[in-house]
This record gives structure tokens, C-alpha cells and sequence, in this order.
């Protein structure tokens, strides 16, 4: 059973009320699901909320789950739209001088903060929402182009042009880092 | 400067989305020119840093919250109560309503029209307390009545678990509305009555502390919760239970301690 039948089967029996089913969902997509959320949102508080209402979405609405389309790509989708309005709702509630990355606060942003990696996700929150979307998709959720076509529903040319270009950004932003 | 369609090219190739052809085309270029070849070192070096970024793992317990969240979307009036208690984790100590913590339910008739909380016009009956002891510190039950519109709604507390059973009649289609957002509590779980050949809920949806339930007829169903975590405080009292009539009219009734 490959892995998008093996989810229609989870989905059709936490449809019918099985939790064991609904648990083995929240256990496989909890951590592509919050890294995911963290990568865009550059947050782990915020990325775990996220995480938290991506899945009640998907439960609410599991129903409507078609299953022609790989759940996978359903619930990233759900997760990517729910990632870029946390950070809509986070950024309107932050005066304008407090925009930087917020989560330093966390003992694993702390440990973080001035090296490589945090190099790295300051340079990711410097991206537009768009960029940093299939930034994320490609290199932290290992999405091949066709699949976040399918997530983001755009057309795959719009994929590469949007990566393409999301690379260019990177590398200067990086480069004048110094990370390079 | 590289041509677009080169930058396409090294691009693809750095994400193992080149055809042979292309991938052909590519290596052709990169033969020939030093540019190109920088460029794809540069775009390499970039896409390694960015693979390599370690996992973030989620924050522990992120799962339990999840599922504690998390109702069976739907149970079929065959649904085995017992299974679905089985399922939940007790809810143990630490939580706030000691011994001391009576609720009181307004009793309230429906009328037409939009009662709200400030509005007593209508309400009728008497305020009943909690009957206090043991585990069971709570068991209140709402009656009401009206045109086309009746039956009881009562809570109770077993064991940790606070259990709202539904007994309503109605001739038109009914909205039944549960707030929780005030309380400390979630939803554990929803099931019809089994064996109720007549119970016509329609629709059952749950979003954040909301459960809302769209039903017609005599329906009998229950709404499990639970403490969102055995430390927080639980405001059982702060229930909100709002129901709305297809022909507009609403009366809403909250608990209040």
C-alpha cells in the first residue's frame, strides 16, 4: 500500500470515528506539519499553534476530503495557508520596529541565535511570503516541483520562477551575511 | 550574464527535475562556459545549506493537545459509548472545581424572539443548585419549552469527565451552539443515542471551542469534555448553550455559577 492509500485508509476510518486511525494522522504529518509551520513562520510558538489549527481544519473538514488528490497535498495546503495568515495577524499586531524574527526567546532559538542556522532562517523571514513558501516546500518538506504545484495550486512554471528567483534573494541576503 | 534559460536549467538541475535532454544540454554548457559553472557552484552551495538545516522537532505534548482537540469527526448511532470513554485519558486531579463549586442553571422558557443573557423577560422556573459529592460534584439540568420546541439538556461530572446530554424536541430545523471558550474545557467526543431510530442531527461541526449541531426532530445525543490539561482550571459553569430556530428566533441560556 503506497503511502497516499494508506492515508485515504486512515482517513476513511477516523471518518467513521476510529481515534486509533485519527492518531496515526496526527502522529505522521505532526513534525512535516510543524516544520513546515516554523519554517515560514520563524516561530515555535507560533509554528506550534499553527501546527494545532492546521489539524483541527483538517479534522473539521475531513469530509470534504476528496480523496483524488493526495491528502498529503491537502493538508500541507491547509497548513500553508494557515501559516501565512498567523503571520499576517502576528505582523499586524507587531509595531513596525519589532518585525525581526520573533522566537529568541525559546531555549532552542537562543541556542540558535548567531549561527548558521539562525543565519538561515533570518535570511528565510527576509523573503516575500510567496518566495519564502516554495523555498520551504522544496528544501525543508522535500516537495518535488509537481507536488507544490499541487499544494500552492499555481501552474509548475510558476513554481520554478517563484524558486528561481526566492534562490537569487537567498544567496544575497545570505551573502551579505557573510554566510557565504 | 547568463540567459535565463541557462539559470532554468541550473536551477532544475540542482533539484533533480532535468530530463536526460536537458540534463544533456546543461552538461554541454557547463563544458563551455566558466560562468555557468559558477553559478551552479554558488546555487549548489546554497541548496546543501538550506538541505541541511536540521529538523525542528515540535514542542512535547504538541500531539496530546492536538488530540485532545480533536473529536471524531462524526459517530454513527451505532457508536459504542463505552469504546469512546475507553478512548479518553481520565482527567485526575488538580483540577479547580473543588467541593465547593455549585453550579446554578437558569431555567428559561423559549419565546420568540433573541433573549440574551441581560434579559430576563421570559424566563420562568427556579435556580437549582449542584448536587455536590464524591466525583460527581455536578449534576444540573435546563428544561424548556415552547412552540415547537422542547427538552431537556442536563451536565454532569463523572470521574473527570464532563458529560452535556441532549433530550430535544423540535418541529423545525434547530441550531445547537456550545461554547467553551470560557471554560478550560474541550471537546472529547459526540455520539447519538444508539438504538434512537428517530434522532435526526444532520450535521455535526467543531471549531476551536465551538460545537455546533444542526438537528431536527427528537434527537438525543451527548457532548463528552474534557480539561484541556489536568493543571488548568476548569470553569464548567461558563457553558454556553445557544439555540436558533430556522425561522430566525433564538434564546440563549449560560451557566452561570
Amino acid at each position: 500500500m503506497n503511502s497516499n492509500n494508506r492515508d485515504q485508509a486512515l482517513v476513511e476510518r477516523c471518518l467513521r470515528g476510529d481515534r486509533k486511525a485519527l492518531e496515526e494522522l496526527v502522529g505522521q504529518y505532526e513534525r512535516p506539519i510543524y516544520n513546515a509551520a516554523y519554517r515560514i513562520l520563524g516561530n515555535p510558538d507560533d509554528a506550534a499553534d499553527a501546527t494545532q489549527v492546521v489539524f483541527m481544519k483538517a479534522f473539521e473538514h475531513l469530509g470534504q476530503y476528496d480523496p483524488k488528490y493526495k491528502f498529503f497535498s491537502w493538508i500541507y495546503r491547509i497548513a500553508v495557508n494557515e501559516a501565512i495568515n498567523q503571520l499576517k495577524r502576528v505582523r499586524n499586531q507587531q509595531p513596525l520596529d519589532d518585525t525581526e524574527v520573533a522566537g529568541t526567546s525559546s531555549p532552542e532559538a537562543t541556542a540558535e541565535a548567531g549561527d548558521l542556522y539562525r543565519q538561515i532562517q533570518d535570511g528565510l523571514m527576509e523573503l516575500t511570503d510567496d518566495y519564502r513558501t516554495v523555498v520551504v516546500l522544496r528544501h525543508f518538506s522535500d516537495c518535488s516541483y509537481r507536488q507544490i504545484s499541487e499544494i500552492l495550486e499555481i501552474p509548475e512554471k510558476t513554481v520554478k520562477s517563484r524558486l528561481y528567483s526566492a534562490r537569487q534573494v537567498m544567496k544575497e541576503t545570505l551573502l551579505a551575511r557573510g554566510v557565504y | 550574464m547568463l540567459d535565463e534559460q541557462i539559470l532554468n536549467l541550473i536551477n532544475a538541475d540542482i533539484d533533480g527535475e532535468l530530463t536526460p535532454a536537458e540534463q544533456q544540454q546543461l552538461d554541454d554548457i557547463l563544458e563551455t562556459s566558466s560562468e555557468a559553472r559558477a553559478m551552479r557552484t554558488e546555487l549548489l552551495k546554497l541548496s546543501n545549506l538550506l538541505d541541511n538545516v536540521p529538523e525542528q522537532m515540535p514542542p512535547p505534548g504538541l500531539s496530546d493537545r492536538i488530540l485532545n482537540q480533536l473529536a471524531p469527526p462524526r459517530f454513527s448511532s451505532g457508536f459504542s459509548l463505552s469504546n469512546l470513554m475507553a478512548s479518553f485519558q481520565p482527567v485526575t486531579a488538580g483540577l479547580a472545581f473543588a467541593a465547593g463549586l455549585l453550579l446554578t442553571v437558569g431555567f428559561y422558557e423559549m419565546l420568540p424572539g433573541h433573549n440574551t443573557l441581560s434579559d430576563t423577560t421570559g424566563m420562568v422556573g427556579t435556580m437549582v443548585m449542584g448536587q455536590g459529592g464524591g466525583m460527581n460534584l455536578l449534576e444540573n439540568n435546563l428544561q424548556f419549552s415552547s412552540d415547537g420546541f422542547s427538552g431537556t439538556v442536563s451536565l454532569s461530572e463523572k470521574n473527570g469527565f464532563y458529560v452535556l446530554n441532549f433530550d430535544l424536541d423540535s418541529t423545525n430545523r434547530e441550531e445547537i451552539v456550545v461554547g467553551l471558550d470560557r471554560t478550560g474545557l474541550s471537546f472529547g467526543g459526540f455520539a447519538e443515542t444508539p438504538g434512537s431510530s428517530d434522532t435526526v442531527v444532520e450535521t455535526v461541526t467543531i471549531s476551536g471551542g465551538t460545537l455546533r449541531v444542526e438537528s431536527q426532530g427528537r434527537q438525543q445525543f451527548t457532548v463528552f469534555l474534557r480539561g484541556s490539561s489536568p493543571e488548568k482550571v476548569v470553569a464548567a459553569e461558563l457553558i454556553t448553550i445557544d439555540f436558533s430556530h430556522d425561522d430566525g428566533h433564538s434564546a440563549k441560556d449560560d451557566s452561570e455559577s
